[in-house]
């Protein structure tokens, strides 16, 4: 590539990003360019924090301290930067090489100016020039060896992106088949929250073990206390060894054995990294080759010695759930709900929202039951009447907290779907009572799960267990009136399998942050009847366990006439706005 | 009786005028050509038509319901089957699942949806995919499947943007036996086209609109009196451009 073609492929890069912000709106590309000044200045201080951290602290503290802190360092970064690759699944270029290569342009080129385009991220912004200031720092503070980090760093920043950018690669030719592609990237998210919970829930795992069987006397005391070093002292052994193992964490280690005046290790480690860093790169390159190319590298594919099997032909015997009748529910919305609930079960961005509540749950249920010392229980492990009382509306807002994203936004997902809405001679009022009953089996499902834990770990009785499904129903009744509102007035385009949302108005995110802050106040009425459960309770006017399910009872019938008297409007006012809805949830962005 | 009616149709985007004052009468039973280059404006007009963008002025009638009564427009939707540009179908829904659901939404008895989906997929041939969704298509079975969802509630009217772009000849050939069959029994069809032979064969009456502005409406028998129809196009349109514009290195 000469330099006249690089200057072509900047441009074109520079007038695509041009257009993609005169389309955003002006406070859009305002605040674009707030991100990236605020991004700018806070590299400048974390560069300017780590010379001043490193030669001040860092400096005098201990080898093993000093491996801590650069572990801390490595595995922040490594969390950000797995944020960032998973919300950019797909792989997502600087130049889109497909539409490159009927151009005399060469692909190695095109190849290595992506790669480098994708270092262009706020995770390494932010954290390699506080490494970089950290190494500064270390090396005037305890001597010119430390600066040996500087290639430690920047072999691991080139083996981490070149093996990011080799596992995109990898990944784009797997999702070529679009059925696969969602299975994939489900599979991720499932795998990168359980990854990231994990230590989470060894901790409280650990905490619960050692909470229940809790010291009694002195020699008890005695013992736990040589027991706790010795783990300890195993703990360091085998964190020492972890460290040495993985490639990952050779920077920490480099980091240590500097720190000991043994700088053989650091620089073995920098050149493994960077050895690495190039394999994974060389393999990046070739997965491009054959994924824009094809088949350059593939096995050679055996003739196919079967019969061909029959395609599947449609059993029109077989009733299919978008022909179901659900009864006392107008026809128009008994086929929005069912057409709209089976769209959603196959959608993959649907599981990884339901999948990231379920592992949520896991970790804050987990916090909650298994550490026997948390607030409201008592000392022998029981639960306080309080938190009983609680716990139910507790139950139905974890629930709807994993379910906002899909509730206040129901046309987003719909996308061109939605062009098929607006074209439905249907009353508006049915398509949102429609939307609102898909989500009913979701949230149920969602409800179930987390009530049958709390009553298994917490032992919930009858009165309680009644209050949390009243209390449920009166949430979704009341979540529902808000969603509908939320998704008329603010909605935006979901992406194709992910949870992305598609270059939103300034507005739009301004009232979606509003919708997302003040929910958790339109979930308040649920712990109504809780409270005046314990009021009641309190002062020995009636027993909680009798008022509570009858204020839940009182609850669902105020929302369910609040929820009655907003349909209508509601379709009203849906129906005036769907052609702006049209435009927002179908346009996509280049 | 007037199938469609538009009195000054205009849609402007910022300083663009799409449409610009657009007058189309077609009457009911027609097979209407709606022909333009492209970025005339055709799409832009369906779209308005259908309900799918606001027009910036101008009054529209359809099966004689006036287009500015909200609840009116949306009753007439009940009589009107339309393709649009981009089409409208849900990604995670298979062939089957999003017939039955547009026919319920037409409120069409159980057994009629079940039927007629049936003869819809099989004359389409999409019937041999029935695990596939919607995702997965070729843009020529999404082409065929939003024509099945078209024709599904048996419209009095019909507005198809581009109906043959993508489909195969076969299927090309079953699709306009059909809109014959249904122009017959008294359905209109409003269908926009580049391909000027398809147009030529189908068509009873012809509008050309260019600039957003109709410059031609007439009868397939009149315009038959007095030439082809690619020679009253290029006429209207402006063939003298296309003449003058020669690439200089071609002149060598």
């Amino acid at each position: 590539m000469n330099g006249a073609q690089l200057r072509a492929l900047l441009m074109l890069r520079w007038q695509l990003t041009r257009n993609q912000w005169r389309r955003g709106g002006e406070i859009n590309a305002v605040i674009t360019l707030i991100f990236y000044v605020a991004a700018l200045g806070l590299a400048a201080v974390g560069g300017v924090a780590g010379v001043v951290l490193g030669f001040l602290v860092f400096a005098k503290m201990s080898p093993e301290a000093n491996m801590a802190v650069w572990d801390v360092l490595v595995l922040t970064f490594l969390l950000a930067w797995a944020m960032g690759v998973l919300a950019e699944l797909q792989r997502s270029e600087l130049l889109d090489v497909s539409r490159l290569l009927h151009l005399p342009v060469s692909l190695r080129d095109v190849f290595l100016l992506n790669y480098l385009a994708s270092h262009l991220s706020l995770s390494l912004a932010l954290l390699l020039p506080l490494m970089l200031g950290l190494t500064v720092g270390l090396a005037c503070g305890r001597g010119p060896a430390m600066g040996l980090l500087a290639p430690l760093v920047l072999g691991f920043f080139f083996m981490i992106t070149a093996w990011t950018y080799c596992l995109r690669g990898w990944l784009a030719a797997l999702m070529v088949n679009k059925r696969r592609r969602r299975t994939i990237i489900v599979g991720i998210m499932i795998v990168f929250m359980l990854l990231a919970q994990l230590p989470n829930l060894l901790m409280n795992l650990r905490l619960g073990r050692m909470a229940n069987h809790p010291p009694a006397n002195a020699a008890e005391i005695q013992a736990w206390i040589t027991r706790r070093a010795e783990e300890q002292r195993q703990t360091l052994v085998a964190f020492d060894w972890v460290n040495r193992c993985l490639p990952l964490l050779w920077l920490p280690l480099g980091a240590k054995t500097l720190a000991e005046g043994r700088p053989w290790p650091a620089l073995l480690g920098a050149c493994g990294m960077i050895v690495l860093g190039a394999w994974g790169l060389a393999r990046a390159y070739r997965g491009t080759l054959r994924f824009y190319q094809g088949g350059e590298t593939q096995r050679p594919v055996a003739a196919p010695v079967a019969a061909p099997t029959p395609a599947s032909k449609v059993d029109s015997g077989n009733t299919i759930l978008v022909e179901w009748r659900l009864p006392a529910i107008p026809e128009e919305a008994a086929a929005t709900a069912l057409a709209s609930f089976r769209s959603m079960s196959r959608a993959p961005e649907v599981k990884m929202a339901l999948t990231t509540t379920v592992i949520m749950l896991m970790a804050v249920g987990s916090s909650m039951f298994l550490v026997r010392r948390a607030p409201g229980l008592r000392p022998d492990g029981g639960m306080s009447t309080v938190m009983q009382s609680l716990l139910p509306g507790g139950v139905v807002a974890m629930t709807f907290f994993g379910l906002a994203q899909l509730a206040f936004n129901y046309f987003g997902f719909d996308r061109n779907g939605f062009r098929a809405i607006v074209l439905l001679p249907a009353p508006r009022r049915y398509i949102l009572l429609g939307k609102n009953l898909a989500l009913l089996p979701v949230a149920l499902a969602v409800f179930a799960v987390y009530l049958g834990l709390a009553t298994a770990l917490a032992g919930l009785g009858v009165s309680a267990v009644l209050t949390a499904c009243l209390d449920f129903a009166a949430a979704l009744l009341a979540m529902s009136v808000i969603g509908n509102f939320a998704s008329i007035l603010a909605p935006y385009r979901i992406a194709a399998g992910s949870l992305k949302p598609t270059k939103m108005k300034g507005l739009t995110m301004l009232l979606i942050l509003a919708s997302q802050l003040f929910f958790p106040l339109a979930l308040l009425p649920v712990f109504v009847p809780a409270g005046l459960g314990i009021l009641c309770d309190e002062m020995g006017w009636l027993p909680g366990t009798v008022v509570m399910p009858v204020c839940g009872v009182l609850l669902v019938g105020v929302s369910a006439l609040f929820y009655g008297y907003t349909l209508e409007p509601l379709g009203r006012l849906l129906q005036c706005r769907e052609q702006k809805i049209l435009q927002t949830v179908t346009q996509e962005v280049e | 009786m007037l199938a469609v009616e538009t009195n000054g149709l205009t849609r402007c985007f910022g300083a663009v005028r799409a449409v610009d004052g657009l007058d189309l009468r077609v009457e009911a039973g027609m097979f209407y050509g709606f022909l333009g280059p492209n970025g005339a404006g055709k799409s832009t007009t369906i779209k308005m038509l259908t309900g799918l963008l606001a027009p910036t002025r101008g009054s529209m009638r359809i099966l004689d319901t006036d287009l500015s009564v909200p609840d009116a427009a949306r009753e007439v939707k009940r009589r009107v089957g339309v393709v649009p540009e981009d089409l409208a179908l849900f990604d995670n829904l298979t062939a089957r699942e999003y017939l039955t659901f547009i026919g319920r939404m037409y409120l069409l008895p159980a057994a009629t949806v079940r039927d007629r989906c049936q003869e819809l997929l099989a004359m389409m041939e999409l019937d041999r995919e029935a695990k596939k969704i919607t995702l997965e298509y070729s843009h020529g079975m999404k082409k065929k499947l939003a024509l099945a969802a078209a024709l599904l509630p048996n419209p009095d009217l019909l507005f198809l943007d581009e109906p043959f772009e993508g489909v195969d000849a076969v299927a090309s050939r079953m699709l306009r036996d059909t809109l014959r069959q249904f122009v017959h029994r008294g359905t209109t069809v409003f269908l926009t086209s580049h391909v000027l032979e398809i147009v030529e064969k189908l068509c009873t009456d012809v509008g050309i609109i260019a600039q957003g502005k109709l410059v031609l409406q007439e009868s397939m028998a009149e315009i038959g009196r007095t030439g082809t129809l690619e020679e009253r196009f290029l006429a209207a349109v402006g063939n003298g451009q296309a003449e003058a514009q020669r690439l200089s290195w071609l002149e060598e």
